[in-house]
């Protein structure tokens, strides 16, 4: 009998020390984490507000810069300006729910497996290098992010594919983008789930193209599990074909629309966390593209009936966005395939640490090669459209995907609108893009 | 400068042409108490295409030089009703820049089969030519003095009024597909009908149009230019659930197949446009229907449920098959029903016919028939009453699992046209007189006479469709199954010619993208294909003396397609090729297609469809001439047939082998290149 239980407690143990065990994380950590400046911020030689590095300085940088944002200032493809650092505050509701919830959470034995979570930050507490599954805990930091909120649209959402060479732009597209939780909701009613939920959905995405007419009415939806180890269910509507068709999961890999970002790359990283391995390779003080919207020189291509306008971009081929850059406290993580067969070896991403936003993200091709810079600028909502302010919601503002093997970018400008009203849950249903046109 | 939305800015001048286009449709509104279309709560948004599509045939050049302009407008009307209209035009100058081949100069004097020649008198016939040559002009056939001089009454009705049917604007029935082979065959008038008025009839939008209308198709008194232009509105519920409703001249698209067709039978399709080959969104035929949607979300176990009432109030259409004369007419049947109706109208000469003497293989002899002796009378268009509308139900869920199906049930007109054959009111060609009354026959009654009226049967469908991926295989899959009621098809053993069989169609899909270096290290490239299978129940088939007697189509058939699309240079280039096999028919096509966006607003098109058959032999089926109508004259076994009507199987590629051949096997001479440019202003 006394082997008996001594053998349990030995499995027990060791499902423990694979699955991660509890840890409380503390309210210091959660100050920590959600407010990393609020007694300073970061600084560095040289790296004060309006700071202009450009090819002919970068070298003093180099200790701020990310390898693909410095191979660009230093090939003088773009010049960069440093902005002020300022604290992008999440919304309260989901620093609430990180400290009510805080111990209640733990890895599964599998990647992808997470236990005890209800909402907020699953692991608040600062990384740990010694921890071989912190990287993990990050990516779940980032998957229940608080990213768009409950519930957020992109309209529009101005696409352009660009030659870096001759900086032509190949091709507009007009989107519109729709966001939004099944689960884990904290700042839109109803709340904590949408229910019936009987797929146990935790989020979807759905998509919308307006132009230009070959691609016109495409309309595209993702499901999202709330088990991560199932697979994601999309679905595509064609215009030309006025029906809906399923598509595999493959496609999630695939250049969408023809542009330089796939489906997987969407927000940094849009994939299951059990389809990747996940390292934590430490925590850096580093130039990111956080910014206030409206102090930005904006673009006048586009002008909104409401005088909302766009980050502009420029740089070589206009693939840069023109924005300012704050030193902001950044974990680095890995994350590399589990299938042999992806087309990406792996990515390092680059998370702001106080809003888990992967904002920058470098990809690596089969052969280990740089493939293409992901640069997502975020905005504080304050400094945006008027329904945005006190959100607490960091808003993607720019994107650029630079595929630097092909000399080539895919550049996206955002008018991103925190409005319930724009995410009801019947537009993410397969029914209601038959119900188009 | 460009505003946000540029994309889709409305423009002064064409909005003002969709309005004075879309009258007709306000008053429609009007009628359903629609909003006032003029007082909405956004601005009309409104694009404008121009496209031209020019196409060259195999040794007929010139098949398509068609200049469309589309007009797509929307428009938020206020109160959360939406409003879309679809305006297109076009005008297809290959009428007037290939007039020999598809306008008023087509066709002209033909020679038809005469295998019984070498066994016939040197007679002169009603064109003059002697009665004993192999190839003889139409009129060249038996008439009244030949078939008095071989023993028939003098009352005799063989011959037909060479004046009223000259042998001009005529082609050989069959002769874009396949030669006569021995089989029967007629003149058939190819010319517009405003140009030769010969064998048009209206079947349903095609069949008795002049230049103009096959110039310009849109331009009709269905007023086909409104392509689209409906009202829709989601009615949100009290719990949580919708109602959606979406009332005016529409597309509903049912099932998840490509180029052939399942369940996606609301509408009606009109392959005179472009025969198998264009989307179907452009090839659909717009109906009048009011759909409704209750809109239920999840359940406790269902992810997504839906109902959808599909109320089809508009009159009546079937699909277009296409005017004979005109490039594009599917099965070549357009060109059969233009022959026979002229036969039925005026007479004509008819290939390989009478058994002259009787059971002598492969000795027939062309036959001059008379008005209303054979043919295709009559046209029955369901007009419009309330119990000829169609109405479809459709129960569409998501599993919590993620199994995407449908169940489906449709009562509709059979879009394809069901020649029902008749006696009463023919001319018995041996006696002049009606029906038998020749002993020892007399009296028996006329039956599988080739004398059709042409009917719309209603038909019943239930079915159902899924959807699911196979994550290991990266694939997705999709099944659909019909099965109908109510389809009528040609059947030689029974005493009408046809007979009414449940049917069975299915079909599964497989898409997957797959990485193809070749093509492209970043964009995957479709693959997709689909499976096809068609099982007739109650096949009728027996052995008559001379061949095969019963249904022409086959029991069991199956079609493959196949398309590899790929996407390079941003998606602004996309080669594909498509491919499909008819296995019965052992008929093949396969498209290319290049299509280059050289901008957002400018596609440029290159394309073909090539098309092979291995041989034609087997498509050869009862072609009804030894069914034996009017015994004892029509006995075509050397032994002789009964008196009882009954048909021997003496078989031909006209008329059934086209039901064998299908649309690739019938179309296997239209060889095509193509390029289209469409421009969006």
């Amino acid at each position: 009998m006394t082997r008996y239980f001594a053998g349990r407690s030995l499995i027990a143990l060791a499902l423990a020390c694979a699955a991660g065990t509890l840890h409380a994380a503390t309210e210091a950590d959660i100050d920590k984490s959600f407010f990393p400046y609020k007694s300073a911020v970061p600084t560095a030689a040289g790296v004060t507000a309006g700071t202009v590095i450009n090819k002919g300085n970068f070298a003093n940088f180099e200790a701020v810069l990310d390898p693909g944002l410095q191979r660009h200032i230093q090939a003088g493809a773009v010049e960069i300006t440093v902005g002020k650092t300022t604290s992008f505050d999440i919304d309260k509701s989901y620093v609430d729910a990180t400290r009510e919830n805080a111990g209640k959470v733990k890895l599964g034995a599998k990647p992808g497996e997470l236990v005890g979570y209800v909402a907020g930050r699953p692991f608040p507490e600062e990384p740990d290098a010694k921890d071989p599954r912190a990287g993990e805990k990050l990516a779940w930091n980032f998957r229940y992010g608080m990213n768009w909120g409950d519930g957020l649209a992109i309209s529009p959402f101005y696409w352009k594919y660009r030659n870096m060479d001759s900086g032509k732009v190949e091709r507009n597209i007009l989107f519109n983008f729709h966001f939004i939780k099944y689960t884990h909701r904290l700042n839109q009613v109803p709340t904590p789930e949408i229910s019936p939920n009987p797929s146990k959905l935790y989020r979807a995405t759905y998509v919308n193209v307006q132009e230009p007419q070959d691609v016109k009415n495409t309309q595209l939806l993702i499901q999202r599990y709330e088990d991560d180890l199932k697979q994601d269910d999309a679905y595509l509507y064609l215009g030309f074909q006025r029906r809906v068709r399923r598509l595999s999961t493959g496609q999630t890999t695939d250049a969408f629309l023809g542009s330089d970002i796939m489906i997987e790359d969407f927000e940094g990283y849009n994939g299951r966390i059990s389809d990747m391995t996940w390292k934590y390779k430490g925590t850096v003080n580093l130039l990111m593209p956080f910014y206030n919207h409206n102090d930005m020189k904006l673009s006048e291509e586009y002008k909104d009936p409401d005088g909302y306008k766009y980050v502009a971009f420029g740089g070589q081929g206009g693939c840069f966005p023109n924005i300012t850059w704050q030193l902001r406290k950044v974990h680095i993580v890995e994350s590399a395939p589990v299938d042999p067969n992806h087309p990406v070896s792996r990515r390092v991403h680059y998370m702001d640490a106080q809003t888990s936003a992967m904002s920058e993200t470098l990809v690596y091709d089969r052969k280990g090669d740089l493939w293409k810079i992901f640069m997502l600028g975020m905005t504080h909502p304050d400094s945006h459209l008027a329904q945005n302010k006190g959100s607490g919601i960091v808003l993607f503002d720019a994107f650029s995907m630079i595929d630097v093997q092909a000399k080539h970018c895919t550049t996206g400008q955002f008018k991103g609108q925190a409005d319930a009203k724009m995410v009801p849950v019947n537009l993410f249903n397969v029914q209601n893009m038959r119900g188009g046109n | 400068m460009k505003a946000a939305g540029d994309f889709s800015r409305p423009k002064l001048g064409v909005l003002a042409t969709a309005l004075s286009l879309a009258a007709g449709a306000q008053a429609q509104a009007a009628d359903e108490n629609l909003p006032d279309l003029g007082s909405g709560a956004s601005p009309w948004v409104a694009d404008v295409y121009y496209e031209n599509h020019t196409a060259r045939r195999h040794d007929a050049g010139l098949a398509k030089f068609r200049n469309t302009l589309q007009l797509e407008a929307d428009k938020q009307m206020g109160d959360g009703w939406a409003f879309r209209g679809i305006l297109r035009g076009s005008w297809d100058g290959v009428y007037r820049l290939n007039r020999d081949e598809y306008g008023r100069g087509a066709g002209g004097p033909i020679e038809l089969e005469n295998t019984a020649a070498p066994l016939l008198p040197p007679v002169p016939t009603s064109a003059g030519t002697p009665l004993n040559r192999p190839l003889v002009p139409h009129g060249g056939g038996i008439n009244n003095a030949i078939a008095t001089a071989i023993g028939l009454p003098p009352t005799n009705a063989f011959g037909f009024d060479l004046a009223a049917n000259p042998n001009d604007g005529m082609r050989v029935l069959g002769d874009r597909w396949h030669r006569t082979e021995g089989g029967v065959a007629f003149g058939v008038p190819v010319r517009p009908c405003d140009t030769d008025k010969r064998g048009c009839r209206d079947f349903g939008g095609y069949g008795d149009l002049k230049l103009s209308e096959l110039e310009a198709p849109e331009f009709n008194d269905r007023l086909d230019f409104l392509r689209e232009i409906y009202a829709k509105k989601t009615f949100p519920l009290a719990d949580g659930t919708e109602l959606f409703v979406k009332l005016g001249r529409q597309q509903v698209v049912w099932g998840r197949t490509d180029l052939f067709r399942v369940l996606d039978v609301i509408n009606p399709i009109d392959y005179s446009r472009n025969n198998i080959y264009d989307e179907l969104q452009d090839i659909r035929i717009p109906m009048w229907i009011a759909q409704a949607e209750y809109r239920m979300g999840a359940s406790d176990v269902m992810q997504d449920r839906n109902v959808q009432v599909v109320w089809n109030f508009d009159k009546f259409r079937p699909n277009n098959l296409g005017q004979c004369g005109s490039p594009n007419v599917i099965l070549d049947a357009g060109c059969f029903f233009r022959g026979m109706a002229n036969l039925w109208d005026n007479g004509g000469t008819v290939a390989n016919f009478a058994a002259v003497p009787p059971g002598t293989a492969g000795a027939w002899a062309a036959t001059d028939f008379g008005p209303h002796q054979i043919g295709i009378r009559k046209v029955y268009l369901p007009e419009w009453s309330l119990s000829n509308t169609q109405l479809g139900v459709k129960y569409e869920g998501i599993t919590k699992e993620g199994l995407a199906f449908s169940l489906n049930a449709l009562t509709y007109r059979s879009q394809l046209p069901s020649l029902h054959a008749f006696s009463a009111g023919t001319v018995n060609p041996f006696t002049g007189g009606s029906g038998n009354t020749t002993p020892p026959a007399d009296g028996v009654p006329v039956s599988r006479l080739i004398a059709f009226d042409v009917h719309y049967p209603r038909v019943n469908l239930i079915g159902g469709s899924l959807d699911f991926q196979i994550p290991d295989a990266n694939a997705a899959i999709r099944m659909e199954a019909a099965l109908t009621h109510g389809e009528e098809f040609q059947n030689t053993a029974r005493r009408e010619l046809f007979s009414e069989n449940r049917v069975l169609r299915t079909v599964i899909g497989v898409d997957r993208p797959t990485f193809i270096p070749l093509i492209s290290k970043t964009r995957a490239t479709l693959i997709s294909a689909q499976l096809f299978w068609q099982h007739i129940f109650d096949h009728e088939r027996h052995d008559g003396p001379l061949g095969t007697v019963g249904i022409p189509d086959w029991e069991d058939n199956f079609i493959g397609t196949l398309l590899i699309k790929g996407f390079l240079a941003g998606d602004r280039v996309s080669p594909q090729l498509m491919m499909a096999r008819d296995f019965r028919a052992k008929a093949f096509t396969i498209a290319p297609q290049i299509e280059w966006s050289v901008s957002d607003d400018f596609k440029v098109t290159l394309g073909a469809n090539f098309k092979y058959a291995n041989g034609d032999s087997h498509y050869k089926f009862d072609d009804t001439r030894s069914a034996n109508p009017y015994p004892p004259f029509t006995t075509y076994t050397a032994a002789g047939q009964p008196f009882v009507p009954g048909s021997a199987g003496l078989e031909g590629l006209e008329p059934l082998g086209r039901f064998r051949a299908g649309p690739i096997g019938a179309a296997v001479a239209e060889d095509d290149i193509y390029v289209t440019i469409r421009y969006k202003f």
